[in-house]
């Protein structure tokens, strides 16, 4: 219990208020390490005790922790870059080109914030397979939770993550940049009735131009960061109210199957006095010793090592890897072939292939392919946990029996998304024609 | 003495915060709603759609391309029509590819003599010299605008906003 009133003191102190200034990462006793949460900012927001299996290494693979990491340092290395961006469609790119080749340390900040990017997007995706995976948006014993809500919170994140990384890379105003942002507010256009207005409303008017620049810029740099802080809080908050990692649920299960204790709760309202209405979790497995570790330092110490490890991973990356710079962004010619980032080349080869033609009557694939589809499967994505039907012994387990066949197929989605991306990646030449990876690619007719 | 009406008090207090709360919500929103309106463009700054293409004697026999209008222009004889480059899939631009052996077929009641194909570089949509689409994602063909001579200095003129039939032709002379 980390709230419990310290019993013993040598001076009597008012309630809440900790005897000392500073807190220890060694903490010789339990109290010491209750106080250390208790009394550390940071801390706060972890647990005081923390169960050793939702620790494990290879039950999260502390995915979560890596995907806040890598937002951290995003938001770290975005705030030189802050300092040395122009957002104008005259001046953008020259700057983006000074910040690579001029500025000292530049091209590494920009890799920095490049690879760090690239990796919050497939670690947050794998973020979301290991939930599914594990049912871990799944509720167990305790009374109150809502986990299936942090999953949608979760899903929500993923999709600003990659809204983040599209108005990101457009920012340069290179030819990649201007012909996404083409391809992507078409697809918003391809919506009936309303697409065009949608469009004209994202970029700022009827063409591609600095309005649009200036409007990506700041859902780049201020709402979507923020946003995605907020739903960090939230999601992190969610954990905390839902008694911890799933994991956490099966000691719970395991032990006393049948049991519903009366006193032995724990309540994180701010007064713990509504107990009928709060969410109480049944806490008996996180007190009990052969099950649980202090959060300081065991849960720190982990976490420190997955930051850390984050930072020097991408850090020394990005010594070696260049980023690139495409041409400067030009309204008259279409690169060909024009691939967007490879996130999205699923999106691409779908918009590629689901144009319906009914007789006369044709459907755009830019609507059934970047709309309707990802639409759906997005809302099925979302309203899953309430899908699923398994039972609460099936939380917080990787690939349980009983979740066998939505594992499946689940994953046979996943496998399919990542061969439409390798398609794209590695298949496909000038004119979007298929080419197998070994194949040269024609010299291209000089256009007109 | 009994009160006639006992709950005359709190329904008028019950009303007051009503309508405050209501006040307040109909303010923010209001307010929430002109910052999202100040985001909305009253002015377009685009380029016009009606563009001076230049005198008719440089567009050559055959094809011409105008990258700033991504528009095709052609010409076959004294005639002239012009077919956008903008793909109706997802709005790339496309590129023309010589045809081996040019083709002539009926093109909406005339003549056309097709010595290219159009390509695009997004989808891989496929279209015919007339701008028909004959295979990948583009929904429909490309589109065919309006073209005239400038009643001043005579060149040519193209209208992006105003899309023809195919059968559109503007002779010369």
């Amino acid at each position: 219990m980390s709230l419990r009133a310290p019993t013993r003191r040598s001076e009597p102190d008012a309630p809440g208020v900790r005897p000392q200034m500073l807190w220890s990462l060694r903490p010789r006793s339990d109290r010491e390490a209750g106080d250390a949460i208790a009394s550390n900012f940071l801390f706060h927001a972890f647990p005081a005790k923390v169960s050793k299996a939702s620790m494990a290494w290879n039950y999260s693979f502390w995915l979560g922790t890596i995907s806040a990491a890598l937002f951290f340092l995003l938001i770290l290395s975005g705030l030189p870059l802050l300092f040395l961006y122009v957002p104008s469609v005259e001046r953008a790119y020259q700057s983006v080109k000074d910040i690579e080749f001029v500025i000292t340390f530049g091209s590494w900040i920009r890799a920095v914030h490049r690879i760090a990017a690239h990796g919050m997007v497939i670690v947050v995706f794998l973020h979301l397979v290991r939930v599914f995976l594990t049912g871990a948006y799944k509720n167990g014993a305790g009374r109150g939770q809502h986990r299936e809500w942090n999953w949608v919170l979760g899903v929500v994140m993923l999709l600003v993550t990659l809204f983040l990384s599209f108005t990101g890379y457009l920012l340069p105003w290179d030819q990649l940049a201007f012909w996404a942002v083409t391809v992507g507010t078409n697809i918003a256009s391809s919506i009936p009735a309303i697409g065009p207005t949608v469009r004209e409303l994202l970029i700022g008017g009827r063409t591609i131009e600095q309005a649009t620049l200036i409007r990506f810029y700041v859902l780049h740099v201020v709402i979507l960061p923020l946003g995605l802080g907020v739903l960090f809080a939230y999601h992190m908050w969610r954990v905390r109210k839902d008694g911890g990692l799933a994991r956490a649920e099966r000691d719970t299960l395991l032990e006393r199957p049948a049991e519903t204790p009366v006193v032995a709760t724990k309540t994180y309202t701010l007064l713990g006095v509504a107990r009928g209405q709060a969410p109480v979790i049944r806490a008996q497995a996180l007190e009990a010793p052969e099950t649980t570790v202090n959060a300081v330092p065991d849960l720190t110490r982990r976490a420190a090592i997955a930051t850390l490890g984050t930072f020097a991973v991408i850090g020394i990356l990005s010594v070696f890897i260049a980023s690139p710079l495409e041409e400067p962004a030009n309204a008259l010619v279409t690169p060909n072939p024009a691939k967007a980032p490879w996130y999205f080349l699923w999106l691409q080869e779908i918009v590629t292939d689901t144009t319906i033609r009914i007789g006369s009557f044709t459907v755009n694939g830019a609507f059934v392919g970047g709309v309707v589809l990802p639409g759906l499967l997005i809302g099925l994505l979302t309203v899953w946990p309430w899908l699923d039907r398994s039972p609460a012994a099936a939380t917080g387990v990787w690939m349980a029996r009983t979740r066998g066949r939505q594992n499946t197929v689940f994953l046979l989605v996943v496998l399919g998304i990542l061969i439409l991306t390798f398609i794209g990646m590695a298949m496909r030449g000038p004119y979007w024609y298929l080419y197998w990876p070994w194949e040269a690619w024609p010299d291209i007719p000089a256009r007109i | 003495m009994s009160d006639p009406h006992p709950k005359l008090p709190a329904d008028r207090r019950d009303f007051l915060l009503k309508l405050g709360a209501g006040a307040g919500v109909a303010a923010l929103t209001a307010q929430g709603a002109a910052s999202l309106r100040s985001l909305v463009p009253n002015v377009s700054y685009d380029s016009p759609t009606t563009v001076k293409l230049g005198p008719p004697a440089d567009f050559p026999d055959g094809i011409k391309f105008l990258p700033d209008e991504r528009l095709f222009v052609f010409r076959q004889g004294n005639t002239f029509h012009a077919v956008s480059a903008v793909c109706t899939h997802l709005g790339c631009t496309v590129r023309a590819e010589a045809l081996a052996n040019a083709q002539t077929t009926d093109v909406g009641g005339g003549e056309l003599r097709l010595t290219h194909r159009f390509l695009c570089p997004c989808h891989g949509s496929e279209y015919k010299g007339d701008g028909t689409n004959v295979s990948g994602p583009a929904p429909k063909p490309l589109a065919w605008y309006r073209l005239s001579f400038a009643p001043d200095d005579g060149q040519l003129v193209v209208d992006l906003a105003d899309e023809v039939a195919t059968d559109f032709r503007l002779t010369l002379g």
